[in-house]
C-alpha cells in the first residue's frame, strides 16, 4: 500500500500542453476516480502514474519516493487495461504467471500467487482456458487477476468496465468495489462514466481540458460543486440550468428572475459578494429538487414533452417558457397527466456567467 | 430471387466462359496430355509413358533436388532476414521509415532481366564488385558462374534479395496489428524488450510467419527466372537447375508437352504436399 502524490504535473505533445499542473494527493489505501469527458487529460494523467508516458513538467511520488525516472516496472504498480491487454496465445494461468516467470520468480511463490487471484476473482474452473474462450466480464477478471498476482502498492485501472455490456458493468463495479475492501489497496481509477465514478470511489478527481475541476468525496460533490461544469456532470440525469438575471436583493439574499417568466423569481443566500443587479446567471437544479406548485420558494410554469417511467421514479421531460430544458422528477404515483404543469424550485445552485458557482 | 441470379450469372457469363477457355481448360488438358506420349507427331494415349520416365529420369532428380535444396536453405534465411527487417522498420527510433519501406519493396518491381543482368555484373569473376569486397579483404576471387556451388549460392542470394523486403513488409503489417497496450501489459510485468520479442511478437505473428512460408514455398517450387537469366539455363551443366527450368526446357525447347505437363503436375502436388505438413506443424493447438 501506498500514497501517491501529483505535484504540479504537466504533460505536453509537442507544443500542445494536455495536463496542466496537476495537484493530486491519494492517501494511503484510498479509492480515488479521475473522471471527465472524453480528452480531457484522465487517461495520460494515469499513464504518467504508471510510467508508460514521460512527464513534461512536475513531480510524481510513490509511497514517499519520486518516480519521475523509475521505469514502470520499478514503481510498484499494476494496471489493469481498458482493452484488457491480455496475452491472446496464452492461456489463463500463464497469462497471470507470465510476469513472475520471466523474472525468475520462485515457482512455488508464483503457483500461490496464481491461486491465491484466482480465488478472489473466482476463476479457478477458467485457468486452461486462452482469452478468446472467454466472455468480457472473464477477460476483465482476468486482466484484474494479472495485476493481483504483482502484489502492487497501487492498483491502477484506466477505463476497465467501458467495453462491458450495462448489467456486467454494475457487476463488475460491485467486484472492483469488493476487492477493495478485501486488499485495501491504493486504488486509482479512470472513467468517463460518473456513476462508476460516484459508486466506487472515496474521492472523485473531475477534470475538464486537462484542469482538474475539483476534486473531493462524490456526495461533496453532488451536493457541493464548485461550478457548473462539476454540477452539470456529477448526477444523472443532470443538473438543470436555467438562464436568469440578478434583479435585487431581499432578506434572504440575492432575487434571480428566470428568463422567460417575470414573475418566477428565486431567492438565493449568499455569504460571498453579490454580483450586480442586471448580471445573467444560470440557476442550476437537480431534477428531484423540482416540488409540487407552492411547495418551494417559487413556482415555474413547464411544458412536458416526454415522460418515462422507471418504475418507483419517473423522469419528466419539460420546456420552460424561455426554451430551456429541464428534467423532473417524480414518484410514479404523482405524474401529472397534464401537458402544461407548475412545479416550485426547493433547492437551487447559481452560478456566474464564467460558469463559477455563487456562494 | 431465382431470377436475379440468373440475371447475374448473365452478366459474369463473358468472364467465365473466357475463365474456363484460358484457365480451367488448359489445367484440365495439361493434366490429360502428361498421359500421352507427345514426343513425335500423332501424340498418343500412354499413361506410363511420361509419368514412368518421371521415376528413372536423373534431370528431373537432379532439378528436384537443387530446388528442394533452394528451398530448405533460402527460404528459412530470407524468413529470417525478413523478420530482422520488419522489427527494424517498426522501430520508434528509425528515421525516414516510408525510405526505407520502400528499398525494401523495390526489388520486387525492378524488371526481372535488369536485375538478373546486373547480377550478372556484381558477381562477374574479373570485374564483379563482390570479387572486388573479397579481394579487399583479403579473400581469393570466387568463379560464381563456373563452380555448382557457388552458382546455387548465388540463386539463393539473389532469391532472397528479391523477396526479403517483400516478405518483411507483410510481416511489418502483421507486427504493427499487435495491440500496443500488450506490449505495455509485459513491460509492467518486467519483461524485457528482447523477451517482449520472443514470447509475444513471435507467437502472436505465427499465422502471417506461416503466411509468408507458404507463399514462399510456392514462389520456389515455381523458381525460373534467376536459374534461366543468373546463371544462364541452369548452368553450370544443370548444377542450378530447378524443376521450373525442366518444365521449360522440355515444354518450350524439346515440345514435349506431355513431359512438361507431368513435371508440371509434381511441381503442383509437391507444393501443396510441403504447405499442408507445414501447417499441420505450425497448427493452433485447441
Amino acid at each position: 500500500m501506498a500514497t501517491v502524490t501529483l505535484n504540479n504535473v504537466i504533460k505536453r505533445f509537442g507544443v500542445f500542453e494536455v495536463v496542466h499542473g496537476a495537484n493530486i494527493d491519494v492517501k494511503d489505501g484510498e479509492f480515488v476516480v479521475f473522471v471527465g469527458p472524453s480528452g480531457c487529460g484522465k487517461s495520460t494523467l494515469l499513464r504518467m502514474i504508471a510510467g508508460l508516458e514521460d512527464i513534461s513538467g512536475g513531480e510524481i511520488a510513490i509511497g514517499g519516493k519520486l518516480v519521475n525516472d523509475v521505469e514502470p516496472a520499478d514503481r510498484g504498480i499494476a494496471m489493469v487495461f481498458q482493452s484488457y491487454a491480455l496475452y491472446p496465445h496464452m492461456s489463463v494461468e500463464q497469462n497471470l504467471s507470465f510476469g513472475l516467470r520471466m523474472t525468475g520468480n520462485p515457482k512455488a511463490d508464483t503457483d500461490r500467487r496464481v491461486k491465491r487471484a484466482s480465488e478472489i476473482l473466482r476463476i479457478n474452473e477458467l485457468m486452461k482456458r486462452r482469452p478468446r474462450q472467454l466472455s468480457g466480464g472473464q477477460r476483465q477478471r482476468v486482466a484484474i487477476g494479472r495485476a493481483i498476482v504483482r502484489e502492487p502498492q497501487v492498483f491502477l485501472f484506466d477505463e476497465p468496465l467501458s467495453n462491458l455490456d450495462a448489467e456486467l458493468r454494475v457487476q463488475m463495479r460491485v467486484e472492483i468495489s469488493r476487492l477493495h475492501k478485501e486488499l485495501g489497496t491504493t486504488m486509482i481509477y479512470v472513467t468517463h462514466d460518473q456513476t462508476e465514478a460516484m459508486t466506487l470511489a472515496d474521492r472523485i478527481v473531475v477534470m475538464r481540458a486537462g484542469h482538474i475541476e475539483q476534486i473531493g468525496r462524490p456526495l461533496d460533490l453532488y451536493d457541493n460543486p464548485d461550478n457548473q461544469f462539476v454540477a452539470g456532470f456529477v448526477g444523472s440525469p443532470k443538473m438543470n440550468f436555467i438562464s436568469g438575471r440578478i434583479v435585487g436583493h431581499d432578506v434572504h439574499g440575492v432575487v434571480v428572475e428566470l428568463a422567460g417568466q417575470e414573475k418566477t423569481r428565486i431567492a438565493q443566500p449568499l455569504t460571498g459578494a453579490a454580483p450586480e443587479a442586471g448580471s445573467k446567471v444560470m440557476v442550476g437544479v437537480r431534477p428531484e429538487h423540482f416540488g409540487s406548485a407552492g411547495e418551494g420558494d417559487t413556482d415555474l410554469v413547464v411544458r412536458i414533452d416526454v415522460v418515462e417511467h422507471l418504475g418507483g421514479t419517473s423522469f419528466l421531460y419539460a420546456r420552460t417558457a424561455n426554451g430551456d430544458d429541464v428534467v423532473i422528477q417524480r414518484d410514479a404515483a404523482n405524474v401529472p397527466d397534464a401537458s402544461e404543469i407548475t412545479v416550485s424550485v426547493r433547492k437551487s445552485y447559481l452560478f456566474d456567467e464564467k460558469g463559477l458557482r455563487l456562494r | 430471387m431465382r431470377y436475379q441470379n440468373a440475371t447475374a450469372y448473365r452478366f459474369l457469363a463473358p468472364y467465365l466462359l473466357i475463365f474456363a477457355i484460358f484457365w480451367v481448360w488448359p489445367i484440365i488438358d495439361s493434366f490429360m496430355i502428361s498421359f500421352q506420349a507427345t514426343r513425335t507427331v500423332p501424340w498418343r494415349f500412354a499413361p506410363t509413358f511420361n509419368w514412368g520416365r518421371l521415376i528413372g529420369d536423373p534431370a528431373f532428380f537432379n532439378a528436384l533436388k537443387n530446388t528442394l535444396l533452394i528451398l530448405v536453405i533460402q527460404v528459412p534465411v530470407m524468413i529470417t532476414l525478413a523478420l530482422v527487417m520488419a522489427v527494424l522498420l517498426n522501430s520508434p527510433l528509425l528515421k525516414a521509415r516510408g525510405l526505407y519501406r520502400f528499398a525494401f519493396f523495390a526489388p520486387v518491381v525492378v524488371g526481372e532481366v535488369a536485375y538478373s543482368a546486373v547480377f550478372r555484373l556484381m558477381f562477374n569473376l574479373n570485374f564483379g564488385i563482390i570479387n572486388k569486397l573479397l579481394n579487399s579483404v583479403g579473400l581469393p576471387s570466387v568463379d560464381w558462374f563456373s563452380n555448382v556451388t557457388p552458382a546455387m549460392a548465388l540463386i539463393m542470394i539473389a532469391v532472397t534479395w528479391r523477396w526479403a523486403g517483400y516478405n518483411a513488409i507483410i510481416l511489418l503489417a502483421g507486427m504493427q496489428s499487435i495491440p500496443e497496450d500488450v506490449y505495455e501489459a509485459a513491460t509492467l510485468d518486467r519483461v524485457s524488450k528482447l523477451r517482449q520479442f520472443f514470447f509475444i511478437t513471435l507467437p502472436l505473428l505465427k499465422p502471417v510467419i506461416v503466411f509468408c512460408l507458404v507463399l514462399s514455398i510456392i514462389g520456389t517450387m515455381q523458381l525460373f527466372t534467376e536459374p534461366f537469366l543468373i546463371t544462364e539455363r541452369g548452368g553450370p551443366g544443370g548444377g542450378t537447375e530447378t524443376l521450373g527450368l525442366l518444365l521449360y526446357r522440355q515444354g518450350f525447347r524439346s515440345l514435349n508437352f506431355g513431359y512438361a505437363s507431368a513435371v508440371a503436375y509434381t511441381m503442383a502436388g509437391l507444393a501443396i504436399a510441403i504447405t499442408l505438413v507445414q501447417l499441420w506443424l505450425t497448427r493452433e493447438p485447441k
